[in-house]
């Protein structure tokens, strides 16, 4: 556990160190390098717990106020320092080839040098302290510094926007945790998680409250519908590798917090098993129905991250159902789908937030209509980042089918519940799952031809030359290899994900052979499969060779037809969107062409989601209304300010009295 | 064994009889005489010899495509029974690992033909991709209902059904039968939803997707389209024929089913016109309001009375 805390600290160290030198790039280096070092200290003893099933504890002295301090590394925890650890030290390292031009421009890069870090540090402290204050403290770090970092392009209004937007969210979020945690505290007379658990358990309205509170403090973090809006806003504007680690990893301590207070709630209800479920799956449909309608590169993926935080939420929300009825391969099989999700959500999408920064390094645009044809200038890139978008579709045979597979197959177990609405439920759940499915298709295939096939669509994507630097690829390497291990060898996998599930379930006393037994079915036959596929290319190259004539695309007969004539992204979800018309708000921007020899034409379509337009908008504008009626107060005198204060001082005396 | 055997040969060249199939029937309706059912298979043979013209815009995911989609759906094909017995690999909630390994192919087959940077394949790829959005969930809720009836989560519960369910079944298989046959001709791109016969290149979905496909990659794409058709076809059978019977009997009454799909399919392409383009959704979202027919008398079945 030592090490753990030498890891933290050197985590938090790395980036002042790094101001001890003076050359940018020097800077970069002591940082990756420090932090790859404290994360190979935080992994060590995460996998020690893993391995040997013994949790670690720890308990720390501070001042009177805090008191006592545990933190524990239990499965559960050890679980998300993996996540936390190996992914964001990818994003670490990619962050110098991003970095480049900035440097290179002359941007200060120490604070943000200082966040990264730290960062990476909080989510660590968060996913292993025990008490509900030090866990708010950590928490609000968190919070803190990804701000810092979003708002790194600060000289830009957009992302200033952005940024506040993301503060205010936050904070919405952390006061349902305040208060689900204050009411729990208030309860049982204690700040640990363990004192928590035992009032939790003994007093079921009590436990429900909590849960519903933490749930929705948690899942604005995690980016529940409809809780989400900072994300599509947030992610975009900052730079690559941090919407990389934000959306990776740091929305997924949300998911953490959830099931940590599911742990301590250990038997939920089965209305709120109903909730969380129903919440998910209308998180994931949501989700990928703006991911389809975006032509931002970026928040085409937050949208995305959206979609995939709901099936997670889904495997939760089946695994809650599981507990709630009594079924405990449902249980299973819900929860280990969903956390394995977790894991697998985090190594695709961080791979997709890398590729989109390359793009965005060599293009400077995140526009994907004026991109395309970059696959013949960055090959690499373009392969990684089509391993990540068959893996994110939750195609065979990559890591994503495996989460996926089961969350179904609990679903399937769950149709054994013989209840009406148990049923009903899975039914709907199973088809809305697959729903998802086929949209991410839609969605990705979009993403990936519209960025990387055909021809390049502006002078920018015909611009670039050549591949993204070395130390931007070799991150991007191992996250596909670890997408295609985890597609190959689910069953290891699948032992793995277990310990943490037997954190939330207790002990597992059931047999598992089935899901195990075809885990390795699945094993077998993407091994069948990758080895047929290259069996038949190699046999395709041999039958071809010399054979092959290269030609212009069919064009009716027209042979120059030229790269406007492509279809678009927006023509490309066309049919989808004309489909479901009523669900969207689009916003048009057209200047016809006039007169006989029109100046100017243009024709934009921009889709609104459809909650910031009906919601949040009015939210905004009637708190304005309410808020300016006490402008007077801001006069901007000192003396008034004084007066404020103490005539605050003197109220929370009187207060204070009057209840004593 | 020798029945696996033989299943393997049907899965492989019963898909261009049945493409034969449909042709005669064709010329049937319109009074001409036709080529021979095996007019397919002489075709796919002509096809391997060709020489490749590939257009100069596409990538290496061009020339992979064509070989991962057929690759899937042979995998997939695994997953289903098929003339007699179970499926090849049997597993609960194999129906997952079916249709996912369907939808790689889908995706890669999307990819290939957005590589092309053509217009025409554009418009293609975009109404497939749309089209699947919702023949998939009907297509999953239909056979999981069917699954949660018989309390067994792999293919062979579609078998059971006839028999376990009484009149409720029959009611099932009908309805079970109608969904799956509108998701072969949307899936194997035919007459309403498609038409393969067109020549203008605005109106097609399927056969524009492969337009710069030549040779091998071309024979590749039809064998595997063609094979897709017979797999759903099978699903079919497995409903209608029940599992008492022998094994030659079974296999016979298969290939029946087959050939009546197949001729239920010429049919429609000679009775009617493809649906205009718009219209296209309302036509396969009947699958949707079926699927909730099946769903709801499976829920009377197991919680009514």
């Amino acid at each position: 556990m030592n090490s753990y805390f030498i890891g933290i600290i050197t985590f938090l160290l790395s980036g002042f160190v790094a101001l001890l030198f003076s050359n940018k790039n020097v800077k970069i280096m002591v940082v990756s390098l420090i932090s790859m070092i404290a994360s190979v200290l935080t992994l060590i003893p995460a996998i020690n717990v893993l391995v040997s099933g013994q949790n670690l504890l720890q308990t720390l002295k501070f001042n009177p106020l805090l008191g006592d301090v545990n933190f524990v590394i239990d499965p559960l925890s050890a679980f998300f320092i993996i996540v936390i650890s190996v992914m964001s030290i990818m994003g670490v390292i990619y962050s110098k080839g991003y970095l480049k031009p900035y440097i290179q421009k002359g941007k200060n890069i120490n604070a943000h040098l200082v966040f990264l870090p730290m960062l990476i540090a909080s989510m660590l402290a968060v996913v292993t302290c025990q008490n509900a204050l030090m866990f708010l403290i950590c928490w609000e770090i968190m919070s803190l510094s990804s701000f810092f970092l979003v708002i790194f392009e600060h000289e830009k209004k957009e992302v200033i926007k952005a940024g506040i937007k993301y503060l205010v969210f936050m904070h919405l979020s952390v006061l349902f945790i305040i208060i689900a945690f204050a009411i729990a505290s208030i309860s049982s007379g204690s700040l640990d998680f363990s004192t928590f658990a035992y009032v939790l358990q003994h007093n079921k309205h009590l436990a429900n409250l909590v849960f519903i509170l933490a749930f929705i403090g948690f899942g604005t973090k995690a980016g529940f519908v409809p809780m989400h809006n900072w994300l599509p806003e947030a992610h975009p504007a900052a730079p690559s590798y941090v919407s990389a680690i934000m959306s990776g990893v740091m929305i997924k301590t949300g998911i953490y917090g959830i099931l940590r207070v599911l742990s301590l709630v250990h038997k939920p209800s089965i209305f709120i098993s109903y909730f969380v479920l129903t919440i998910a799956l209308i998180t994931a449909i949501y989700g990928v129905l703006y991911a389809i309608t975006q032509q931002d590169l970026k928040k085409l993926l937050a949208y995305s991250s959206i979609e995939n935080i709901g099936i997670i939420g889904i495997g939760i929300g089946v695994g809650m159902l599981g507990l709630a009825y009594n079924h405990p391969i449902v249980s299973v099989l819900g929860f280990a789908g969903g956390i394995l999700h977790i894991l697998n959500h985090s190594i695709f999408k961080e791979l997709l937030f890398l590729s989109a920064g390359s793009v965005y390094v060599k293009t400077h645009t995140r526009n994907i209509e004026s991109l395309g044809g970059l696959i013949k200038s960055m090959p690499k890139t373009a392969i990684l980042c089509l391993i990540a978008s068959v893996a994110i579709c939750g195609l065979p045979p990559f890591n994503g089918f495996i989460s996926e597979f089961l969350v179904y197959f609990g679903m399937f177990n769950g149709l054994s519940i013989h209840n009406f609405f148990a049923m009903v439920t899975f039914l709907f759940a199973i088809s809305g799952l697959a729903l998802v499915g086929t949209m991410a298709i839609l969605c990705f295939s979009k993403m990936f031809s519209i960025t990387f096939l055909g021809l390049p669509r502006s002078e920018v994507a015909e611009n670039v030359k050549d591949d993204s630097s070395k130390s931007m690829l070799i991150p991007m390497g191992i996250l596909a290899i670890l997408i295609l291990a985890i597609g190959l060898f689910p069953q290891f996998v699948f032992e793995f994900v277990l310990k943490p599930v037997s954190i939330i379930l207790g002990n597992i006393n059931i047999s598992l052979a089935e899901p195990v037994s075809i885990m390795q079915t699945i094993s077998h036959y993407a091994f069948g499969f990758v080895g047929f596929v290259a069996l038949m290319i190699g046999l395709k190259l041999f039958l071809t060779k010399g054979k092959i004539d290269l030609h212009e695309t069919w064009g009716c007969g027209y042979d120059r037809g030229n790269n406007h004539v492509q279809y678009t992204a927006s023509s490309y979800v066309s049919p989808f969107l004309s489909m479901l018309k009523p669900l969207f708000k689009k916003v048009f921007d057209i200047e016809k062409p006039r007169k006989l020899f029109p100046k100017s034409a243009h024709f934009s379509l921009h889709i609104d989601d459809i909650e910031e337009a009906y919601v949040i908008e009015p939210i905004l504008k009637s708190d304005e209304w309410f808020l300016s009626k006490f402008e007077g107060l801001q006069s901007g005198n000192i003396q008034s300010y004084i007066k404020y204060g103490l005539l605050f001082l003197v109220l929370v005396i009187i207060g204070s009295l009057l209840i004593g | 064994m020798i029945v696996k055997f033989l299943n393997i040969i049907i899965l492989l060249f019963m898909p261009f009889i049945m493409m034969g199939l449909i042709k005669k029937t064709k010329t049937f309706w319109a009074g001409k005489k036709g080529p021979s059912v095996f007019q397919p298979l002489y075709d796919f043979i002509r096809l391997l010899k060709k020489e490749f013209v590939i257009s100069k815009t596409t990538s290496v995911v061009f020339r992979i495509a064509p070989v991962i989609n057929f690759s899937a759906i042979l995998f997939a094909a695994m997953f289903v029974p098929l003339a007699y017995g179970s499926a090849l690999i049997n597993v609960s909630a194999g129906l997952i690992i079916f249709a996912y390994t369907l939808s790689l192919g889908k995706f890669m087959s999307l990819l290939s033909a957005m590589d092309t940077g053509s217009s025409f394949e554009g418009m293609g790829t975009s109404r497939e991709a749309c089209f699947t959005t919702i023949v998939e969930p009907a297509f999953f809720i239909t056979i999981a209902s069917i699954m949660a009836l018989s309390g067994n989560y792999t293919f062979d519960s579609l078998s059971m059904l006839l028999s376990n369910a009484g009149t409720y079944g029959v009611l099932i298989t009908l309805f079970a039968s109608v969904i799956l046959f509108i998701m072969i001709l949307v899936e194997a791109s035919r007459v309403p939803v498609d038409d393969p016969a067109t020549h203008l290149e605005l109106t097609m979905i399927h056969e524009v997707m492969i337009l710069d496909n030549s040779g091998l990659d071309l024979a590749l794409f039809s064998w595997a389209n063609s094979i897709k058709m017979l797999l759903i076809s099978s699903l079919i059978a497995n409903m209608l024929i029940p599992t008492s019977l022998s094994e030659w009997v079974s296999i016979l009454l298969y290939l029946l089913v087959m050939v009546l799909v197949s001729l239920l399919i010429g049919t429609i392409e000679s009775g009617m016109a493809r649906i205009r383009m718009s219209h296209v959704f309302e036509f396969i979202f009947i699958m949707s309001s079926l699927a909730l027919v099946v769903l709801s008398l499976i829920v009377a079945r197991m919680f009514g009375g």
